[in-house]
């Protein structure tokens, strides 16, 4: 049952990247200036023959309608053509950046269960008291600045007080894993400031939720111990929706660290995307594009399936 | 004749002094803006690329530091005639893969620039070529169609002519992403979006050199993260974009300011009403105050221009040479009435949101309405400048043009009517005239006199409104030793660097 | 309906903070609407030689760059922002609830298309997104509400839909299908009105975050054309300043993180006071 779920989803799956990447196809096409323009700027002093030469090389000289097919159709066999502008097989620039959005999008989903679930729980066990509304107030604070203005405030503070913190020099984990996390703590914690918010919400709605269910007010009246409930019985499937919001934020923030990663110099897919879009270089563009809906597909499908794994009553039918 | 020999041994022991208080060895860590968009030298057009590859490829010709032209891997050049050139090769020079550079090499160089099919932005500057010829081992010949020696010569320094091994390319190399030059440092790894690292040529032709084992170019976008860099240390030398952070790093750090080539400029496109009437054009250059916008988009740290940077180069006619650098809004407001306009004008301004350009516009803007005239300014993606910069669709624009200190190469292709970068559809046969005879003159008082009436010529037409040249500002530790600057923005004295730690 | 609204009064005023966000939030309408009775300059004015100045008697909030008042700017900055930040969200969830409500209601094929679309739109990077257009149509205010709102149009469909699915199953709408009103009727009259509670707080909570894609916008260069403030434009114009004029970004910074953080409150609390579970 639960397999056939499985290739259902993954099915409906696909009109959904066609679309993507239809919509990805025609907007950088239609947007002015193309990567032959851009790479010679202003200094450009090639004759019309010489740039039309230019665009047979890089098989620009078809219609986009005859481009798009052929890209899709080699991008079924995995293949995401080469960047124009360097040269490099997209597959294997993404697999190079992948890794690195990952990390940082997965550190900051961590610090911000580590921080929005207990104090979610917290507020919501002492509903409508100072702590609930302080908790709630300070949370908020996350949501309610620009992720940029705190990531440059954070900088300033760190390197003009800890004159000797590495902020940037990205090394893979790998290779130095504590340098590594160090580079990595700042920019997931600014990333992550806004997500704690919104688990906080969730932990505590959720919290509230099953504290209003019958099966407490059972416990509670057969005197067990307020804490042994909140512990025991109520955690556990308080918790479930929250892992569904976890989940979805994680996908969302493999598309979202583009900001993030400028303004801490990591070596992310969102920055190369960017760089991409000004550059106008087609293939990355619509390779990473793709890449990060079939990432945020993926998850979500991985997401529903886990939350009928921790929650039995939940029939993915 | 004694004096030279006195001088000869200031400089002999000068530079015994500077070698042997010299540390060799360790890595710098540079923090640079933009990445590198391709590494195939004879193909990138970008000012980030050209950064790096300067460190690792060699041209025929170079700079020194005061911007005179020098040999390079051609250890002397010899202009036969008028129009035929004779470069002598330099022997026992090496590429990074250890194969000897050959005068093969240097012809076969050429012969891919000049290659129709491959695009290369030098091609037009050789436009003029009428043969390459190898004449034995190690000599290689140009011959011109017209003269136009002093034009060419600056072209040998050109980036974009750096060598580069026959067999290598030949070899099916990437050239975009694997590099084999012959310069001082060679590229021992590469993480786009991250870091770009230069290790040491050992068998470098210029003795001692270079004094560091390597450098590491950590690519930082943010100005605040740049500087951050530069204050907690995770970097030794930064290319900084605001004047004002150097308030921040003075005392503690070196700060080095160097006045560059590139201008500034409004170009305008002379074919649109009311910017058609040179008398106009002359009023907006009479309503600006171009101090106040140095001192607002650039803190000061900017020199006013004329057609030519009056402190880099013995070229350059003064600003104050010419009348309509003076602001004057009574005057702007006469010239407008002469022109018709007495209401006033209305006219938009292109521009992208890199370089300060939209600042610029931004000051442009405020300062003409005082003159009656009104600016709007039309703010695009670079892509779309790009664009719009082609198909000469726009009003007017702000931009940043690569100066130089060849007259004939800072002018001719952009003033030139039919120059490829004249996008101001510009055409006045006095200035296609002077041009042309510019270009073909050789004595130098004879080739001022063109100059500077040239440039008297296009103040007052004013197709481009200059504007001013920047200072380049770059931090460093107090460690960072021989690091010298350049006005075309050259990082190639990186090689002299050492750190005194 | 009257009582319903006075217990709803009632129960949102009880929240002191509540009532203090509703204020600040109220105090910045004022300011949008009438910026030039609070401006103590003209936003625009440069002067070259008071620029950078920090904060003072004369300059509250100091000058930026080009020597203009930064309190100035900041208060048509909260016109512009706000305007174009719910100007967007309009325009999202007016787009949002029809093609939510319609794809909830009709089911099957038309919300499996709609879903598929909607799906896309989500798994596009939304910065990647509101750059195309606003480099297809150009950087306008127009252009620029279109950019955010876009972003939020599934958002906004999903939320709808789902509830327009939960109210579908209601036994009223079940028998106004069965006696055969026409389907538009039934989006129109019966399921729209019954989720404007879903719809007032979605409204709060995505007002506000528009507020913050604007300033993100601004940073990455894709603001308004200049000379007009926006708060998230000055915030992105000022960040390379932020170590020798902090003035210039903290300012406007806190500005927005007051309002939206103000309006993330009162959102909250509509959201308590409006959830039938409390």
């Amino acid at each position: 049952m639960k397999l056939a779920y499985i290739i259902g989803r993954l099915i409906s799956a696909i009109p959904t990247i066609i679309i993507l990447t239809l919509f990805v196809f025609i907007a950088i096409h239609m947007v002015p200036g193309d990567v032959i323009d851009i790479m010679l700027g202003t200094q450009n002093f090639l004759s019309e023959e010489q740039m039309q030469e230019l665009y047979v090389k890089y098989g620009l000289d078809k219609p986009v309608a005859v481009q798009y097919l052929v890209w899709l159709k080699n991008m079924v066999t995995g293949d995401l053509g080469t960047s124009i502008r360097t040269g490099e097989k997209v597959t294997s620039m993404i697999a190079q950046k992948f890794p690195v959005t990952f990390e940082l999008a997965f550190l900051s989903i961590i610090f911000s269960i580590i921080i929005g679930i207990p104090f979610g729980i917290i507020s919501a066990v002492k509903k409508n008291t100072k702590t609930d509304y302080s908790i709630r107030f300070l949370g908020l604070i996350g949501l309610s600045a620009p992720v940029f203005w705190i990531g440059s405030l954070l900088i300033v503070f760190i390197s003009g007080t800890f004159v000797n913190y590495t902020l940037f020099g990205f090394v893979p984990f790998i290779q130095e894993p504590l340098k590594n996390l160090q580079v990595m703590l700042v920019p997931a914690i600014t990333l992550g400031l806004m997500v704690a918010a919104q688990i906080m919400r969730m932990s505590r709605n959720s919290m509230l939720d099953v504290l209003s269910q019958e099966y407490i007010k059972v416990a509670y009246a057969k005197g067990v111990s307020k804490r042994k409930i909140i512990m025991k019985h109520a955690l556990r499937n308080a918790l479930i929706p929250v892992v569904t919001i976890a989940g979805i934020q994680l996908g969302y923030l493999i598309g979202g660290t583009i900001i993030i990663e400028k303004m801490f110099a990591l070596p992310g897919m969102g920055r190369l995307l960017l760089q991409a879009v000004n550059q106008r270089d087609y293939p990355v563009v619509q390779g990473i594009v793709t890449f990060i809906g079939v990432m945020i597909i993926l998850i979500n499908i991985l997401v529903d399936i886990l939350y009928s794994v921790i929650d039995p009553r939940i029939d993915l039918n | 004749m004694k004096k030279n020999l006195v001088i000869s041994i200031f400089l002999v022991l000068f530079i015994a002094i500077s070698v042997f208080g010299v540390n060799y060895g360790g890595t710098l860590n540079y923090a640079i803006a933009t990445e590198a968009v391709g590494l195939d030298p004879n193909l990138v057009t970008a000012f980030a690329s050209f950064r790096i590859l300067e460190n690792v490829y060699d041209t025929l010709l170079k700079y020194d530091e005061s911007m005179n032209i020098v040999p390079g891997l051609a250890e002397s050049y010899e202009i036969v005639d008028p129009t035929t050139i004779v470069f002598t090769i330099r022997d026992g020079v090496k590429f990074h893969d250890g194969t000897p550079l050959t005068v093969d090499d240097v012809a076969f160089t050429f012969e891919r620039i000049l290659d129709e099919n491959y695009g290369s932005p030098a091609a037009s500057n050789f436009a003029e070529i009428e043969s390459i010829k190898i004449i034995g081992d190690n000599k290689i010949e140009f011959k011109l169609k017209i003269s136009m020696m002093n034009a060419l010569l600056p072209n040998f320094t050109s980036g974009n002519t750096a060598i580069v091994s026959k067999a290598f390319v030949e070899g099916g190399a990437n050239m975009q992403l694997e590099t084999n030059g012959t310069g001082p440092f060679y590229i021992s790894d590469y993480k786009a979006g991250n870091y770009i690292e230069l290790k040491k040529n050992e068998n470098y032709y210029e003795e001692g050199l270079p004094y560091l084992d390597g450098i590491k170019f950590h690519i930082i976008p943010e100005e605040i993260s740049r500087v951050s860099a530069i204050r907690n240390g995770d970097v030794d030398l930064a290319s900084l974009d605001e004047p004002t952070s150097v308030g921040m790093l003075a005392g503690n750090y070196k700060v080095f300011k160097q006045p560059v080539l590139n201008y500034y400029l409004l170009g305008i496109n002379t074919a649109v009403k009311p910017l058609d009437d040179p008398k106009v054009r002359q009023a907006i250059s009479y309503a600006l105050n171009r101090e106040n916008i140095i001192k607002m988009v650039a803190f000061g740290e900017g020199t006013v221009t004329g057609p030519m940077n009056p402190t880099v180069t013995a070229w350059a006619l003064p600003p104050e040479d010419f009348a309509i650098y003076d602001t004057n809004i009574e005057k702007a407001k006469e010239l407008l009435t002469e022109a018709g306009y007495p209401n006033g004008i209305e006219f938009s301004i292109t521009c992208s949101a890199q370089y300060s350009f939209d600042k610029i516009a931004q000051v442009i803007q405020a300062q003409l309405a005082e003159a009656g005239i009104k600016v709007n300014i039309d703010l695009v993606e670079w892509g779309i400048f790009i664009d719009k910069w082609k198909k000469v669709d726009f009003d007017s624009f702000v931009s940043l043009n690569g100066g130089a200190v060849e007259p004939d190469k800072q002018f001719y292709r952009t003033f030139y009517s039919t120059g490829s970068t004249n996008k101001f559809n510009f055409s006045n046969e006095k200035a296609d005239e002077l041009l042309d005879a510019g270009r073909e003159t050789v004595e130098y008082e004879k080739r001022k006199e063109i100059y500077d009436e040239f440039q008297k010529l296009i103040v007052d037409e004013s197709p481009i409104i200059f504007l001013y040249c920047s200072n380049n500002i770059y931090a460093g530790q107090k460690s960072v030793e021989g690091f010298k600057t350049m006005s075309n923005g050259s990082l190639t004295f990186l090689r002299e660097v050492w750190l005194n730690k | 309906m009257s009582s319903e609204y006075r217990k709803f009064k009632r129960k949102f005023l009880k929240n002191p903070l509540n009532i203090i966000c509703s204020l600040i939030f109220i105090f910045f309408l004022l300011v949008a609407f009438f910026p030039s009775f609070f401006a103590p300059y003209n936003p625009l004015t440069m002067d070259p030689d008071s620029f950078m100045s920090p904060p003072s008697s004369q300059h509250w909030f100091g000058t930026d760059q080009f020597g203009r008042d930064i309190l100035s700017r900041i208060i048509y900055g909260v016109q512009g922002s706000l305007f174009i930040a719910s100007m967007a969200i309009v325009f999202a969830s007016i787009a949002g609830t029809i093609i939510g409500s319609v794809s909830g209601y009709f089911g099957g094929a038309v919300d499996n298309i709609i879903m598929r679309f909607i799906d896309a739109m989500f798994a596009f990077p939304s910065i990647i997104l509101a750059l195309f257009i606003i480099a297809l149509f150009g950087a306008t205010i127009r252009n620029l509400i279109i950019a955010i709102g876009i972003i939020y149009i599934p958002i906004f469909s999903r939320t709808i839909r789902g509830s327009a699915i939960s109210i579908k199953q209601n036994l009223y709408i079940v028998s106004a299908r069965s006696i055969g009103k026409k389907s538009s009727k039934i989006i129109l009259t019966d399921i729209i009105p019954n989720i404007s509670s879903i719809f007032i707080v979605s409204f709060t909570t995505n007002f506000s975050t528009a507020i913050l894609s604007e300033a993100s916008l601004g940073f990455l260069g894709l603001g308004v054309p200049p000379p007009y403030p926006t708060l998230g434009r000055m915030v992105g114009d000022g960040n390379n300043f932020l170590l020798s004029a902090p003035w210039i970004t903290l300012f406007p910074g806190l500005i927005i993180a007051v309002i939206v953080l103000s309006i993330n409150i009162v959102g909250d609390g509509l959201r308590d006071t409006l959830d039938p579970k409390n």
